[in-house]
């Protein structure tokens, strides 16, 4: 990496001479940067960490160690502790769970639909999606468990040879749940790994202690030959294509373990590209959500710039308007079909007893969209950060409705159920969230937050090159 | 070849050689002892069945109890047994907690921090029973001695009334809140004044036609509501000749009136006027087959319909409607009880309705009224009476003017289940020596000196005339079905005990070395009987066959036509209710009624009957109160919203449940909760409805008009979320399709 | 040939296969809870208490549900059992992860608990709502354990139970049945409710066996079946009530 040669001179970009957009600018930031500027602003966040990241990562561990409690208390007192009851057997847990896998999305989305269309603006912006994968389904895996109500026997699901002389039931869409979910963990793992080779070899080049161990070890004795460069873009190039049915398989199970049975709104054949636009929606959310937070703690404000909060923007945008297609789809057909028992939990959700949620839903969700349409307030992280924010809200609020909404509705008046989580759910669901984070920020600490030799392949598009007597702006192809 | 001796060959000359030699080890023959010794009668793991009677009633269903490793595991109903044929109640299926209760006596006790302490130690059987022995003996004046039980097993009745009777101390009152909102006492009164019989009337509900029942919640927990459920449900379709009709006459729709096929919602205390407006308008129209009515014509001249219309908020055309019903069928029958007798008009009442049966011929007749036939022996001949409360207010007197010196109380739980402005409680704490019977420590126990607590039904003797019976004369046979749990003792083993002890005349009559003696005893008074359902060669013979077949009854159903003697010679005429407070201050009438499950509170303190829902309400554990909607709507209460209820008398809390079916000037209360003590599982949950009720009038005084007070009713601002089965969202439906 | 003679008698053996089925006669059911009590005492199935009940956390294997019609004076109150439908199409079956629920040959949707982890996913999938979950550890003070069937396993929390038609009694009759080389009769398999129940509104028998007294039934015109549109084939046959059938 350190070899290649970069077009534009260090210094002598000549200022002023020609009208640049501010966006051209920006862009030649990095173009004047050395490579071992680069590498040093990369790796500086990294190795210095202050007061605030250790108060950070406290709390943080503060909240797991409480969430740890109550599932032990769940799982010795028994499931009753949480709010869970007969006919609302699934509550806070599953809904947490379609929003962790919603969330774990995003990351492929942007990373392998990117990289094979060849959206050059993603560079900065694919290893903290992939991470946010990653860590997102190691979250959402832990609520199959959680939710057992005998956890200890969990391994009854595996399919080995066993001395019940049983096979798990491969009909029921928690075993596909489980093997979609374990490939895309496995898969998104080993796309976000291949991706950091090189990276950690350049760490690697620059740590010296536990660092230098850690980082050797991961970088697999990268060296940076033609030949492994060639390889390394080819298992890319494979895995962003095997990723994306894994993906889309991955929601699409997720819904058909509601759709698949008999329960009046669940029922339903759209669900599976609702949920996985949903799952676009929300994942790309928090992508944004925690790129504003990560540039501004990290100050890594010279590779997350105004274009990939833009495009972001714009994306976000359209996944939203995607969302509310899919969500009018669904709903159009169910009120107008007026079945009764459907229009019970239609009316329950909009003018009932769960009308705050649902408005809070539809507010959360559709505002958004409108105000990313604006290019100021997408490009203004803060109004971004607002944005996201409120769209995850949304989103979790949505799987809520779906799940325990639903659930409280059926076919026997008499049977309907009134949901209400407990703190054992509370605490748990808070532990999965301050789980997310203390992996993500450590992982930051850890690991190359920027794709570093991404942005260097990267910083080859842009340049100001000299004909004549001319600087003019270029933009090149990279392939 | 020379002879050889092959290694078998040796062998066997060498034992020959040793056996005769005699050096053959000499073992004796030893049985194995077993640690543990099961009864013969046990084979491990197989299940033993055996009959005996459910207890949790007086009704005295036969039942057959399960019983593997020697303990009783489960208890169904006596598939031979006359009056239930097989079939058993909520209450009588959780029999076996009240065995099993973890909150029984383990043995006699001596409540050693003085009455009301709780503070319990174990004494030896033989100390109490000399305690008990010296004090009978020291009573300077037998009339000191009183006795309270609750509708006692009859064996245990006799014994105890043969006790008194020699001692010379008066008859044991026989009070228990079950039997009192039953109407027992009212239906005795009425059966004893119409038809000279003291024991209860059949109602034929199986074979009816059109059914009015006044008041009666015959399938819940009225008188036998196992055999009145059999016989409804041979009533409703299994039958030639078509499906009966049901009406109910009720303020507040119970689940017996929401089996009917119609509810009345007369007011309460109206049932009698509608009864006689009724009679009024088939007489005068001559309405029916059973012949003319002039004879009749004399009973209701003073009536008039127009005014009973106006009384019980009934269009006139209605009650002609309802007058057609019931007498254009072959087979009506018209059933008094229940909340009916909780008036003060009740014993006019009561005739009047009674009187619809006489009009329309339906005594002894196929789906009418009967009158049992006794059993044909002397020693079942009397069976437990029902006082009245003139007798208990008496005794309470009595008690308060310290004229009591011992008390004894078995099987009744006055303290709870009379009303508090009996005072029982203040009386008791004037009699010097209380003791309880009582398996459980329940409110009354608390306050005695001594609990000598008795085994539990299922690990006792006894049996039971039954009555109201069936279409034969019974007796049902208890027997235990397993060794008692704790070290408790019966009863009427303590009497004979003491009666031994006190000896002379005493011990002349009662001569029985223990109960089972007694028993068998009078089960030979009806060996060789030609009625009976069996009969062995041996009196011996015959006792095992009565425990096999738990009791006694008769080959083919005999009933007997009862003579209207005693019916109204004059005019009736059924004034109207007195109720207790003003109806400005005190605006709802408040029906007390027995709950499904937990009765009057004896079944409070089994978790099964604490679970069960409630079928019309579908809450449990705890108390509520039953609100009409619009009632409620008026004064801003929802349902769950806790309310102050209160009486002249007194208040208590409880939660609201807005009931569709019950009048908007009524308001009801299941009783059976707000106990403070008998056990973990009864006690620091709701109220009891008892607490509220008020004195009746003076010139009423004899009657325990439970359904006379009035209340009213403030918010006191809390929600108490009722452990309901169905959803309240729900809004009762059945299906949204 | 051989293989032949096999498969008809597999086929005679399809056609004499049972499936045991329930007549509930909602005119005769009086909503009195024996059949709530007397399920409780056959199959060990734990009471929860007031707080629990209040969470709807309560496990009755069958409740008696109580239907309002109309508002005062004109009110009318219906009652009716529900317990596990054990549907020939069942819902719950496919979608449990472990086989702890199944379709025995005589038509009974079996809980295996010994299989079962808790997923609760069956209870979601199930339209009548009658699989009840065991929130917490089933508490027995003493003596009252003593109450226990033993022929009945008592559960572990964390997992789901249901209404077995009584299959221990089922299983006895059989066994009994069998000992005596005679077929089990119609009638002599009586679960604990349809023994308990009063008024005889609860009739079970192989509805496959067309003189048995619960196929009689289910051939009457007062029958339905709960939810029948979801195609779920109940083995539970519903009488309407209010008429007669004679």
């Amino acid at each position: 990496m350190s070899d290649r040669e970069h077009m534009a001179g260090d210094s002598d970009v000549p200022e002023g001479q020609i009208e640049l957009s501010e966006e051209y600018r920006e862009r030649l930031l990095l173009a004047q940067r050395t490579d071992a500027e680069i590498n040093a602003a990369v790796l500086r966040p990294m190795m210095e960490t202050g007061p605030k990241f250790w108060i950070t990562v406290a709390i943080l561990s503060a909240i797991i160690l409480w969430g740890l409690y109550a599932w032990g208390y769940m799982i010795y007192w028994g499931m009753g502790t949480a709010g869970i009851n007969n006919p609302v057997y699934w509550g806070l847990f599953i809904a947490t769970f379609v929003f962790w896998v919603g969330i774990s999305h995003a990351g492929t989305m942007i990373s392998a639909v990117l990289r094979i269309f060849k959206a050059d603006w993603r560079r900065p912006i694919t290893r903290g999606a992939e991470a946010m994968t990653a860590f997102a389904l190691l979250m959402a895996g832990l609520y199959p468990f959680i939710h057992l109500g005998r956890v200890w026997k969990f391994y009854w699901m595996l399919p080995y040879p066993n001395n019940r002389f049983m096979w798990p039931n491969f009909q029921s869409p928690l075993m596909w749940d489980m093997v979609a979910i374990f490939t895309y963990l496995i898969g998104s793992s080993l796309y976000l790994y291949l991706a950091l080779i090189p990276d950690m070899a350049m760490a690697r080049d620059h740590s010296v202690g536990w660092r230098y161990k850690l980082y050797r070890t991961l970088a697999l004795g990268w060296r940076g030959t033609e030949g492994e460069w060639h390889k390394l873009h080819r298992a890319l190039n494979i895995f962003s294509v095997i990723i994306i049915p894994v993906f889309l398989s991955v929601h699409s199970i997720v819904a058909w373990d509601f759709a698949i049975t008999l329960q009046p709104r669940w029922h339903s054949t759209i669900f599976a590209p609702y949920f996985i636009m949903g799952a676009v929606y929300s994942g790309l959310a928090a992508l944004a959500t925690i790129l504003v937070i990560v540039r501004k703690s990290m100050r890594l404000e010279e590779f997350l710039r105004r274009e990939h909060f833009d495009a972001l923007g714009k994306l976000v945008m359209v996944a939203g308007l995607g969302w509310i297609y899919f969500w009018f789809a669904g709903f159009i057909v169910e009120w107008y079909g007026n079945d009764p028992v459907t229009r019970e939990l239609i009316h329950d959700e909009v003018a009932g007893k769960l009308a705050p949620l649902f408005w809070l839903q539809m507010t959360a969700n559709i505002l958004p969209v409108i105000f990313l349409a604006f290019r100021k307030i997408r490009t203004n992280p803060k109004w971004l950060l607002g944005f996201t924010l409120l769209i995850n809200v949304g989103m979790y609020t949505e799987r809520v409705l779906i799940v325990v909404g639903n659930m409280q509705r059926n076919y026997l008046p008499f049977d309907w159920g009134t949901y209400k989580p407990t703190w054992v759910e509370i605490s748990i669901v808070a532990m999965t969230f301050a789980g997310f984070i203390l992996l993500y920020i450590l992982f930051s600490r850890i690991v190359p937050y920027v794709p570093v030799w991404e942005i260097k392949e990267g910083r080859l598009r842009y340049s100001l090159r000299r004909i004549g007597r001319l600087w003019v702006p270029t933009a090149a192809e990279i392939d | 070849m020379g002879k050889e001796i092959s290694r078998r060959t040796f062998l066997k000359v060498a034992a020959g050689a040793a056996t005769a030699s005699g050096l053959i080890p000499q073992v004796r023959r030893i049985a194995l002892e077993p640690f543990v010794r099961p009864p013969e009668e046990e084979l491990p793991g197989r299940a033993t069945w055996f009959a005996s009677t459910c207890r949790q009633c007086p009704a005295g269903c036969g039942i057959i109890v399960r019983v593997i490793n020697g303990r009783a595991r489960k208890i169904e109903g006596n598939p031979n047994h006359p009056l239930n044929h097989g079939k058993l109640c909520a209450r009588g299926q959780a029999g076996l907690q009240v065995l099993y209760n973890p909150d029984r006596l383990h043995n006699a006790v001596r409540q050693s921090g003085g009455r009301g302490s709780r503070i319990f130690s174990p004494i030896p059987w033989s100390e109490a029973l000399d305690e008990l022995t010296a004090a009978l003996q020291s009573l300077r004046d037998p009339q000191a001695l009183a006795v309270l039980a609750g509708q006692p097993s009859d064996h245990l009745y006799t014994i105890l009334a043969s006790f008194l009777e020699v001692v010379g101390a008066p008859p044991a009152v026989i009070f228990d809140l079950h039997t009192a909102l039953d109407g027992r006492a009212e239906c005795a009164s009425l059966s004893s004044r119409w038809f000279g019989e003291h024991q209860l009337p059949i109602y034929d509900l199986a074979h009816a036609q059109v059914v009015f029942s006044f008041g009666a919640n015959l399938l819940e927990t009225w008188m036998s509501p196992v055999a009145q459920s059999v016989a409804y449900g041979q009533m409703r379709q299994s039958r030639l000749g078509g499906r009966g009709v049901f009406v109910q006459f009720e303020p507040r729709l119970s689940a017996t009136g929401a089996s009917a096929d119609e509810w009345i919602p007369v007011p309460p205390g109206t049932e009698g006027i509608i009864a006689l407006a009724l009679g009024r308008i088939i007489v005068e129209e001559n309405l029916g087959r059973a012949g003319k009515h002039s004879d009749h014509a004399h009973l209701y001249r003073n009536v008039s319909v127009a005014d009973a219309a106006q009384a019980c908020g009934l269009p006139v055309e209605e009650l002609r409607r309802l007058a057609h019903l019931f007498a254009e069928t072959d087979r009506p029958l018209a059933i008094p009880g229940g909340q009916l007798t909780g008036h003060t008009n009740s014993k006019q009442a009561m005739d009047a309705v009674m009187a619809l049966n006489v009009i329309m011929r339906r005594l002894g007749r196929h789906g009418g009224v009967f009158t049992p036939q006794p059993v044909p022996a002397e020693r079942f001949a009397s069976p437990a009476p029902t006082s009245n409360l003139t007798e208990i207010l008496d005794l309470v007197e009595r008690m308060r003017s310290g004229d009591i010196e011992i008390f004894l109380i078995h099987g009744a739980n006055p303290i709870y289940e009379l009303p508090a402005w009996v005072g029982f409680k203040e009386a008791l704490e004037e009699v010097p020596l209380v003791i309880s019977f009582s398996p459980f420590v329940d409110e009354t126990a608390v306050q005695a000196d001594l609990i000598l607590p008795d085994h539990t039904y299922l690990e006792g003797w006894g049996y039971q005339v039954v009555s109201p019976g069936a279409d034969r004369p019974i007796i049902s046979g208890q027997q235990p079905v397993t060794q008692p749990l704790h070290d408790t003792r019966s009863t009427a083993d303590i009497l004979l005990s003491l009666a031994s002890r006190l000896g002379g005349a005493v011990a002349r009559a009662l001569p029985w070395e223990d109960e089972a003696g007694f028993l068998e005893e009078s089960s030979a008074q009806l060996h060789d009987n030609s009625i009976s359902t069996y009969d062995a060669r041996t009196p011996a013979g015959f006792w095992s066959l009565w425990r096999q077949h738990g009791g006694w009854w008769s080959k083919r159903a005999i009933k007997r036509e009862p003579e209207a003697v005693g019916m109204p010679k004059g005019a009736m005429a059924v004034p109207a209710a007195a109720f207790q407070g003003d109806k400005g201050t005190y605006p709802f009438h408040l029906m007390p009624y027995s709950s499904l499950t937990l009765s009057d509170g004896r079944g409070a303190n089994q978790p099964w009957l604490q679970e069960a829902p409630d079928p019309m309400t579908t809450a449990r554990w705890n108390t509520w109160i039953e609100i009409n909607p619009e009632s409620a709507r008026s004064l801003a209460i929802k349902d769950n919203d806790m309310v102050r209820v209160t009486s002249a008398y007194g208040s208590l809390q409880a939660a609201v449940v807005v009931y569709p079916g019950i009048r908007p000037d009524t308001v009801a209360i299941p009783t059976g909760q707000g106990h403070s003590d008998y056990g973990r599982f009864a006690t620091t949950r709701g109220a009891n409805v008892m607490d509220l009720l008020t004195p009746s009038p003076a010139e009423q005084g004899n009657k325990f008009a439970f359904c006379a007070t009035r209340v009213r009713i403030e918010k006191v601002g809390q929600v108490k979320p009722l452990a309901r089965l169905e959803d309240l969202d729900g809004e009762g439906r059945e299906s949204i399709r | 040939m051989a293989k032949a003679v096999r498969v008809s008698a597999k086929e005679k053996q399809d056609e004499n296969r049972r499936r045991w089925g329930m007549v509930i006669d909602l005119d005769r059911c009086t909503g009195c809870q024996a059949c709530v009590v007397a399920c409780h005492a056959e199959n060990n199935v734990p009471v929860v208490g007031e707080q629990e009940a209040a969470r709807s956390h309560s496990m009755h294997w069958i409740r008696i549900e109580r239907y309002w019609e109309g508002e005062y004076p004109n009110v009318k109150a219906r009652f009716m059992p529900v317990l596990c439908q054990h549907c020939g199409e069942a819902p719950c079956e496919p979608v449990c992860p472990v086989f702890a629920t199944y379709h025995t040959p005589e038509g009974l949707n079996a809980q295996v608990y010994n299989r079962c982890i808790g997923t609760r996913y069956c209870g979601s999938a199930c339209p009548y709502k009658v699989r009840v979950f065991n929130w917490f550890r089933p508490d027995f003070p003493e003596p009252l354990e003593q109450q226990l069937n033993p022929d009945v396993s008592v559960r572990q929390r964390g997992i789901i139970e249901k209404c077995s038609f009584c299959v221990q009694r089922i299983r006895r009759v059989e066994l009994d049945a069998d000992a005596s080389g005679r077929e089990v009769e119609d009638g002599e398999v009586q679960p604990a409710c349809v023994q308990s129940c009063p008024p005889s509104a609860l009739i079970f028998g192989d509805l496959n066996d067309p003189e048995s007294e619960a196929s009689q039934l289910a051939r009457s015109r007062r029958a339905f079946r709960l939810l029948d549109f979801l195609g779920t084939d109940p083995a539970v046959i519903y009488l309407k009530g209010g008429e007669t059938n004679v």
